[in-house]
């Protein structure tokens, strides 16, 4: 039968099943018997279906590549160890049911007998002798099974849009020429006039203001700025304003919440994790990098192995939480190690996702199983990258040098186990034992006093701790010999490459694949320093930059604009959507780069373009015309996020405190005027208000928020304690800027909330509201009144 | 109740608005005695009333999330008794992940009630019911991942941009009560894609889901900030007007009208919530009898909960299974399938009972099922993999026909031959059932019309009472 006869005799979803499970082994051949009438692959097919699972479920505990011990040195993970057999030889003679100790072993009638936990159906014993008596045929490289049908064509696969290099477009020309302030802005009036259509007017200074400053800074301006900027009367008082906000500690606060949406940013770990680091070193660490416009290269490297750089500052560690901040399952340890290791496996796929997605904008944990279905990601390619996250270990690490922190470890075991010693006084204490209740007292006051002295006398005892990294592989191996005996987990010095998993099930290992960066990125070459973090991270930013720099520059249009050029910020590969703008992208993508990815450069551009500052009033032609903006003709009208919201309330009741970084605060603490940045995070109890505005859920990478509008924000504006507190904060304020009427006072807060004068309808409407019974409004009517103005769409909505 | 108008502005005007329509009378009323807002009865649509006549006036939707195994439930395959563990031509079938020989369900079928319907003995008390349910056992999707397939079942399209079917309902049919969403999803967590599958997308706001974490079953956990513990009703009532009209003077210069109008309309139901939704949440107001006949769970309250929400004339309840996606089973599926089964049964069968009794079957929809079904061919040994190329569902009450099983997967149960029902054809039926159209049920958006079946769908006239 020729090669070609059988491959056409093979259904092709079998074919792309077994080269899936081997295109990558090293088999080595053995003799295959074949059966007149069958087809080798049929035959070994009769393997997969019914003696692998069977294997895979009794045996690979003990007799796989990855068993730890491997149990008589057999494993039968491999057509070619199968053949080889354990200690006492082969346990296989193909044809020859009777001479095959496999056969006898597992019907138990000798010595010998498997699997341990019980004997296999009589079915399942007749399987296995059915297969050897067929000639124990198993697939290997050498059957047509194994053909490369339904392997990923690298090639092809890079001539995808996204895949593509940077294509250095030119401007389009546009006929109306000196609308475009910034280049950005020829190419969005490209596709304006393409369409038949002309861009918006300018937006009037104070939506301007507003707008300038709400997205910048994510707080709204106050009069005296508002008052400044007016009155400047330098040509460049717009230009000079911008600067001045991306200057402000505003800034990186605001932007630090669109880099930690991303990164999944918690406060809280999980319970069962040590919780000596401080998760908000990395929140506070993001936002400095953002203020001192770290270039993004430079933001990407640090966060994924500033620790393996040579220059790093003893505060860029916090760097690490990115990584180290990631999600983690909870592993019962008593369990056997076949469910431990399906829990970490969960966990790399964890990692693979969130780096792949946000700083390559494709979805790599989709190959664990089986090679990508849309995009050329290969198993091989996900096993590559989920080894260096299996190379590295959370930790918490201390800001200062480790010279200096030796005898902070030391001291802290000391103490411990001072604390140990108490505790068992205290057990004494309770079951009646020991000494005395005066001499028990006085020796732990001496125990503790002992632990004060210590923690006093050492330096640096309460420098707190960050969420970290460090280079140790992780192992999950046998407590003890049997899987009854539960798990350990064991974490070696140095790095380690997975075996492929094949169908992502990390109890059926195939061969090793090297960690190393994406293939259809065009290098290969395996990493070799430690984990290989910084490989990956300096493979993200040359091998993969352009694609790297397309993502984040969308990211940074969809902050402005309330969609991005590409509408799956996350996902550039087919199953995403295609640019809007293509060569808008590019162009921004290849200046960014060059300007040493910087992102308050893209922002100022942004800020000072044309297309920004467009109304976002539109007529009835453009808005028929274009619905969707998609073409941006105009500004879209967007609601404020709870953060913009919230913080917007405490700047105008003055209330807002200012004080920079540190510990989080939880949000519903009647104390809490800080910033809604700094409102506790917990991963496993998100905040509800949070939650039913909109914040995206920390177990995961979120690409961009998704607005809803429903009666339970509907129900927090109207009896929310937030609102309700505020009003009485503004009222306070009110009654401290000393206006003398009614309307004095309705201009004054007007101004604040929304950084114009009422209508003369709106005064009257407020003034109707006031004076119902009288001309003096009591506190409580005034306190109504303004807690409509915070809930109003006007204050939530950003023209 | 003092309601002189001393506030100088139309209150009669602004009842009528917030009553959305109802009697300004029977407003003032309910304020004076504190009572419940009463109902509204007549049909409102945005889109012009309904094309034909409604057999059903709301929907149940039980969501399993993962995606159950039919042929262990609703369409027994003996079949794969005889190919264990092989896999022929006819079953071998792309899903997401490689699977390998046929795996026979270990679970037993009879046949049940008048009709004979064949139901699995994990669903004892269900099996009860055989002959309201009306099982399609040839439904089929486009896609074998969760995400796609989880949008196409609620949104009609694998693209994240469409309205979700809810969302239609009410564009078409608009809400029977004022006091409370129209559109309820309760889930005890999340589903792996969340608000997406109960947006509005291009159809007004307004029409969203109002998505309600059930896992504390509190009517302050389920609805936080229910009660104003500061201002009376009447000041609210004051301050909503004023709202109304402040938004009112801001929206009239702004061309974003679906957004900002939604905004207004989701705080007045806000505000009328604050008097039925304690109440309608409240499943201690159950009888002791009722709450044991539905058993315990997150899924049996949800059931619970959905049948009061339906009874007040909620247009579109769905109750999703569980947090992530409980029916997933890749891996242990026979030793985890009892278990799922037990949490559905009884509460099921409770919740169709309980509707039935009280005349509420015959003009509720209730549909069940997940976003695909499960491949018969085994995964890595003990799982089975997603199917979206045959799965069954199933429909009761609202005008389908019970004890009936349409249409018919292959000798294996893997993809549907006969009678086949795509997600666009369930979706043509339902509407259908709701009285509408779904070729008529359309929206103009970015210069064509958009429908929930796009341009598929045909309504299975055969499993219409």
């Amino acid at each position: 039968m020729s090669i070609k006869s059988i491959q056409q005799s093979v259904p092709t979803s079998i074919s792309l099943l077994h080269s899936k499970l081997f295109h990558c082994s090293a088999l080595v051949t053995f003799c295959v018997f074949a059966v007149p009438g069958q087809t080798k692959a049929q035959e070994a097919d009769f393997f997969e279906r019914k003696i692998r699972p069977l294997f895979a479920e009794h045996c690979y505990e003990c007799h796989a590549s990855d068993s730890n011990p491997v149990h008589a040195s057999l494993k039968l993970d491999s057509p070619a160890s199968v053949m080889k057999g354990g200690d006492t030889g082969p346990v296989v003679v193909p044809r020859d049911v009777e001479s095959s100790l496999l056969v006898h072993t597992v019907r138990y009638d000798q010595d010998l007998q498997m699997p341990p936990a019980g004997r296999l159906s009589l079915q399942e014993i007749r399987d296995i002798e059915f297969w050897i008596a067929q000639g124990a045929v198993m697939p290997s490289d050498e059957t047509p099974m194994l053909s490369k049908e339904g392997e990923i064509d690298f090639e092809q696969a890079r001539e995808f849009w996204s895949f593509q290099s940077l294509t250095s477009p030119r401007p389009p020309s546009v006929s109306k020429a000196d609308w475009s302030g910034q280049r950005l802005d020829q190419f969005v009036l490209g596709k304006i006039e393409a369409a038949g259509l002309t861009p918006s007017p300018q937006a009037d200074q104070r939506t301007l203001l507003r707008r300038t400053y709400l997205t910048l800074t994510g707080l709204p301006p106050n009069e005296e700025q508002v008052k400044s900027f007016l009155e400047d009367a330098h040509p460049h008082s717009f230009r000079r304003l911008v600067d001045q906000l991306l200057a402000s500690p505003d800034y990186g606060q605001h932007w630090a919440r669109w880099w930690l949406d991303l990164a999944r940013y918690t406060d809280r770990t999980a319970s069962w994790l040590s919780q000596d680091g401080q998760a908000f070193f990395y929140r506070d660490w993001v936002a400095q990098a953002l203020m001192d416009d770290v270039p993004y290269d430079e933001f990407v490297r640090r966060q994924l192995a500033t620790d393996l750089m040579p220059h790093t500052a003893a505060d860029d560690l916090a760097a690490l939480g990115f990584l180290s901040l990631s999600p983690t399952y909870w592993k019962e340890l008593k369990l056997p190690c076949e469910v431990i290791k399906v829990i970490v496996a969960d966990e790399w796929e964890e990692r693979v996702d969130v780096v792949s997605r946000t700083f390559l904008g494709l979805t790599a944990a989709c190959a664990r199983c089986h090679d990508h279905k849309f995009d050329p990601i290969s198993m091989e390619d996900y096993y590559a990258m989920a080894g260096v996250f299996a190379s590295t270990r959370v930790i918490a690490k201390p800001q200062i040098e480790e010279d200096l922190y030796g005898p902070v470890r030391v001291a802290k075991d000391k103490v411990a186990a001072l604390q140990a010693a108490i505790n068992e006084l205290k057990k004494q204490a309770t079951d009646g034992k020991g000494q005395s209740e005066s001499e028990q007292v006085a020796k732990r006051n001496e125990l503790l006093a002992e632990i004060k002295k210590v923690e006093n006398e050492t330096a640096h005892y309460h420098e707190p701790l960050v969420n970290a990294l460090s280079e140790e592989s992780l192992y999950v191996v046998r407590a003890g010999k049997n899987a009854q005996d539960g798990t350990r987990l064991e974490y070696r010095p140095g790095a380690r490459d997975l075996p492929l998993f094949i169908r992502g099930n990390p109890n059926r290992p195939a061969e090793i694949v090297p960690r190393r960066f994406l293939q259809v990125f065009g290098n290969v070459q395996p990493f070799a320093l430690g984990s290989g973090r910084l490989e990956l991270a300096n493979a993200i930013l040359k091998d993969a930059k352009d694609l790297a720099a397309r993502v984040v520059v969308n990211r940074v249009w969809l902050a402005f604009f309330g969609a991005g050029i590409v509408a799956t910020p996350s996902n550039f590969g087919r199953q995403g959507s295609l640019p809007s703008h293509p060569e808008l992208l590019d162009d921004l993508a290849e200046r960014f780069v060059k300007h040493q990815w910087s992102l308050k450069r893209l922002h100022r551009e942004i800020v000072l373009s044309s297309t920004w500052q467009q109304a976002s009033v539109a007529d009835q032609r453009l808005l028929q015309a274009d619905p969707e903006n998609q073409w941006l003709s105009r500004m879209p009208v967007r609601k404020l996020t709870f953060e913009q919201w919230r913080d917007s309330m405490l700047v105008c009741s003055d209330s807002l405190q200012a004080y920079i970084g540190g510990e989080s605060i939880d949000l519903e603490d009647v104390e809490n005027h800080r910033r809604t940045l700094y409102a506790t995070i917990h991963r496993r109890d998100m905040s509800t208000t949070l939650m039913m505005h909109d914040f995206p859920d920390p177990t995961q990478h979120s690409s961009q928020r998704v607005v809803t509008t429903t009666p339970l924000q509907g129900l927090y504006a109207l009896n929310g304690s937030l609102l309700i507190e505020q009003s009485e904060k503004l009222l306070n304020r009110l009654k401290r800027s000393e206006c003398k009427t009614v309307e004095e006072s309705i201009r004054k807060v007007h101004y604040w909330l929304f950084l114009r004068s009422p209508s003369d309808a709106e005064l009257a409407s407020l003034i109707n509201y006031l004076c119902a019974s009288g001309d003096q409004p009591s506190d409580e009517r005034w306190k109504q009144c303004l807690h409509v103005l915070l809930a109003s769409n006007e204050f939530q909505f950003l023209d | 109740m003092s309601m002189s108008s001393s506030n100088g502005f139309d209150r009669r005007r602004w009842l009528q608005h917030v009553g959305g329509g109802m009697g300004v009378l029977a407003l003032e009323q309910m304020l004076a005695d504190g009572r419940e807002v009463p109902k509204k009865n007549q049909l409102v649509s945005e889109q012009g009333g309904v094309h034909l006549v409604p057999r059903a006036k709301r929907v149940i939707h039980l969501f399993m999330n993962g995606g159950p195994f039919q042929a262990d439930l609703f369409d027994p395959k003996p079949s794969l008794e005889k190919y264990a563990g092989q896999r022929p031509a006819s079953a071998d079938l792309l899903t997401e992940r490689p699977t390998g020989g046929l795996l026979p369900s270990p679970f037993v079928f009879r046949p049940r009630g008048q009709s004979g319907l064949m139901i699995s003995d994990l669903l004892p008390n269900l099996s009860n019911f055989a002959d309201d349910l009306c099982v399609i056992r040839s439904m089929h999707a486009d896609n074998p991942n969760h995400g796609p397939a989880l949008l196409q079942m609620n949104n009609g399209t694998i693209l994240p941009t469409r309205p979700s079917m809810g969302a239609w309902f009410l564009y078409g049919l608009g809400t029977e009560n004022e006091n409370l969403p129209g559109y309820l999803v309760f889930c005890p967590g999340r589903p792996v894609r969340f608000s997406i599958l109960w947006n509005s997308a291009f159809l007004p706001s307004k029409y969203q889901g109002t998505y309600v974490n059930h896992s504390k079953i509190n009517p302050s956990d389920m609805l936080p900030n229910l009660k104003n513990q500061y201002w009376s009703h009447e000041t609210q009532l004051q301050q909503l007007e004023l709202l109304r009209d402040l938004n009112h003077q801001y929206q009239s210069t702004r061309n974003e009208q679906s957004i900002l109008e939604a905004r207004l309309e989701s705080m007045e139901t806000a505000f009328r919530m604050q008097f039925e939704a304690r109440e309608a949440f409240d499943l201690n107001l159950e009888t002791k009898s009722t709450i044991e006949a539905y058993g315990e769970g997150h899924f049996a309250n949800g059931c619970l909960l959905a049948r009061r929400m339906v009874e007040r004339g909620v247009r579109f309840v769905q109750v999703y299974f569980g947090n992530g996606q409980p029916w997933d089973t890749h891996s242990n599926h026979d030793k985890s399938v009892p278990n799922l089964c037990r949490q559905i049964d009884q509460p099921i069968a409770a919740l169709l009972g309980d509707l039935k009794q009280r005349g509420l079957l015959e003009d509720t929809l209730v549909v069940w099922g997940g976003e695909f079904g499960r491949t018969p061919t085994s995964e890595n040994g003990s799982g089975r993999d997603h199917n979206h190329h045959g799965f069954s569902m199933w429909m009761a009450g609202g005008g389908v026909r019970g004890g009936m099983a349409y249409g018919k997967t292959d000798e294996f149960g893997f993809k549907a031959v006969e009678n086949k029902v795509h997600v666009h054809d369930l979706h043509a039926t339902i509407l259908h059932l709701l009285g509408l159209d779904h070729q008529r049920l359309t929206f103009r958006h970015s210069g064509r019309d958009f429908r929930l079946t796009d341009v598929y769908g045909r309504v299975v006239h055969d499993i219409i009472s």
